[in-house]
C-alpha cells in the first residue's frame, strides 16, 4: 500500500517507469473485475482501459489519508461499470426477453469465442452466466466481497454506502445468485 | 429462542462469515435443521459461494498494459537500424552476459579436450555426443591403464634401491669392526687395495641374476639398472 502511495507521488513528479509499474500491478486485478460484472471480455478490456486512463487523468485528487490506491482505483472502476451499464442499458431491454428463455441463454453462451470456452469451465461459465443476471447493485457487492475479497470497510468506501446496506447488498446478492443457478438447474459442488 | 424464516435470510450472510454469536448461531442451526424451507436456502447459498470462489482468476490479455500505456503515456519509440543493431551489441557486451558466455564456452571446450577430439584434424562426427561419450571413456581407461603402470614402476624401482642400499650397508658394517691401525692382509694381494669380503661378494653376485631379469621385464628401467649392474660389478 505505500509502496502504491509512493509510485503514485513519483507519477506526480513524471515518472513514467511508475506509472507502468502501477499499471502492471493492478491491471490483472482491474480486468478481472470489469469481466465479472460484465461477462464480456472485449468489453472488459476496453473499460479496464478506461479505467486507467481515467486514473491517470485524476491521480492528482487522489489522497492518501482517504485510504489505499487499490481501493481509490476500484471505486473510479466501479463507477465506470456503473456508467457503462447505465449507457447500455437499453441494448440489454431486449437481451432480457431472450434471458428470461434458459434455452436462449445457453445458445449464448455457446456463441462466446473458443478460447473463452476454454478459459471457462462449464460449471465457472454457469455461474459467471448467473453473476450477470444479478442487479447492478447486488452483483458489484457480490464481486467485491466473494471474488475480490474485500473487507466490509473497503466496500464500503468503495460503494459510498453505509456497512449496514452493504452486508444486505451482499447477503441478498448471494440468496439471489442461489436462485438464479437453481433456476438454471446447476448445483455447484 | 423463537426464530424465524426471515431472521434465517437476515443473518445468512454473518452465518457464512462465520461471524453469528454462539446462541444465535445454535438457534439458527436448530431452525435450520427443522425448516424445509430454510434447509434448502442454505445449502444453495453455500454452494452458490463455492462455486463463485472457485471461479479462476483470468490474466491480463496480453496487449492490454502495451495500451494502457500507449494512451497514457503515448506511443513508444522503436529503435531500428544501426541504433537497433548498437542497442543489441550493448546488451551482448554486458559483463553478466560475457561472464555466462565465457564460461560456458570453457566448460565446452574442456569436456571436448578431454574426449580427445583432434583439434588440428578437426572432424564434425566426433562432436556427436555418442563419440564424445566413447572417447571419454576411453581417455579415462587409458589415464587409469597409464597412472596404475607408473605407480608399479615406481614400487620396482624402490624396491631395486632398498636391496642395493641393503647389500652396500652391510660391507661398511664390517669395516667398522676392524682396527684401521691392524691392516688385515691377505696373502697373495700386492696392489694395496682392500677387496669385499667374501660375503659380499657373494650376495652381490646373487642379486646380479635377478636385477639382469626385471631390467630384461622392464625396458623402461633397463638402461638404469645396465647402470646399476655395471656399478656393482666394479666393486
Amino acid at each position: 500500500m505505500e509502496q502504491d502511495a509512493q509510485l503514485v507521488q513519483q507519477c506526480l513528479q513524471g515518472d513514467g517507469s511508475a506509472w507502468e509499474e502501477l499499471v502492471r500491478r493492478h491491471s490483472r486485478r482491474i480486468f478481472n473485475i470489469c469481466y465479472r460484472f460484465t461477462g464480456n471480455r472485449t468489453e472488459a478490456e476496453d473499460l479496464s482501459q478506461d479505467v486507467f486512463l481515467r486514473v491517470y487523468r485524476t491521480l492528482g485528487s487522489y489522497r492518501s489519508a482517504h485510504g489505499g490506491f487499490a481501493t481509490w482505483m476500484t471505486s473510479v472502476t466501479r463507477n465506470l461499470l456503473i456508467d457503462h451499464y447505465r449507457r447500455t442499458k437499453r441494448d440489454r431491454i431486449t437481451d432480457s426477453l431472450d434471458d428470461a428463455m434458459p434455452v436462449v441463454e445457453n445458445k449464448q453462451s455457446s456463441a462466446r469465442r473458443p478460447d473463452e470456452q476454454a478459459l471457462l469451465g462449464e460449471l465457472s461459465q454457469q455461474v459467471q452466466s448467473a453473476l450477470t443476471r444479478l442487479s447492478p447493485e447486488l452483483r458489484e457487492a457480490v464481486i467485491l466481497r466473494d471474488l475480490q475479497q474485500l473487507e466490509y470497510s473497503e466496500i464500503q468506501t468503495v460503494l459510498e454506502v453505509p456497512e449496514g446496506t452493504v452486508k444486505s447488498r451482499i447477503n441478498r446478492g448471494r440468496i439471489e445468485l442461489a436462485r438464479i443457478l437453481q433456476q438454471m438447474g446447476v448445483r455447484p459442488s | 429462542m423463537k426464530w424465524t424464516c426471515e431472521q434465517t435470510e437476515l443473518y445468512l450472510t454473518d452465518y457464512l462469515d462465520g461471524a453469528l454469536a454462539d446462541d444465535l448461531r445454535h438457534a439458527f442451526d436448530a431452525h435450520v435443521n427443522a425448516c424445509d424451507r430454510c434447509t434448502p436456502l442454505v445449502s444453495g447459498v453455500t454452494h452458490a459461494l463455492s462455486g463463485l470462489r472457485a471461479l479462476p482468476e483470468l490474466e491480463t490479455p496480453p496487449r492490454l498494459v502495451y495500451n494502457i500505456l500507449d494512451a497514457t503515456l503515448g506511443p513508444r519509440e522503436t529503435v531500428t537500424g544501426w541504433a537497433a543493431v548498437r542497442a543489441w551489441i550493448r546488451g551482448v557486451a554486458s559483463p553478466r552476459f560475457a561472464y555466462g558466455s565465457l564460461s560456458l564456452a570453457a566448460t565446452f571446450l574442456m569436456i571436448v579436450t578431454a574426449s580427445g577430439f583432434n583439434w588440428k584434424k578437426p572432424r564434425l562426427a566426433d562432436l556427436a555426443p555418442s563419440n564424445i561419450y566413447r572417447n571419454t571413456n576411453r581417455q579415462a581407461h587409458l589415464a587409469y591403464a597409464r597412472g596404475t603402470k607408473y605407480v608399479s614402476d615406481l614400487r620396482v624401482v624402490y624396491e631395486i634401491q632398498s636391496r642395493l642400499r641393503q647389500d652396500n650397508e652391510l660391507p661398511t658394517n664390517n669395516e667398522g669392526t676392524v682396527p684401521e691401525s691392524s691392516p688385515q692382509k691377505e696373502p697373495g694381494r700386492t696392489d694395496g687395495t682392500s677387496p669385499s669380503t667374501p660375503r659380499q661378494q657373494n650376495r652381490a653376485n646373487d642379486a646380479n641374476p635377478s636385477l639382469q631379469v626385471l631390467a630384461e621385464e622392464l625396458p623402461v628401467l633397463s638402461t638404469r639398472l645396465c647402470f646399476v649392474l655395471s656399478e656393482g660389478r666394479t666393486r
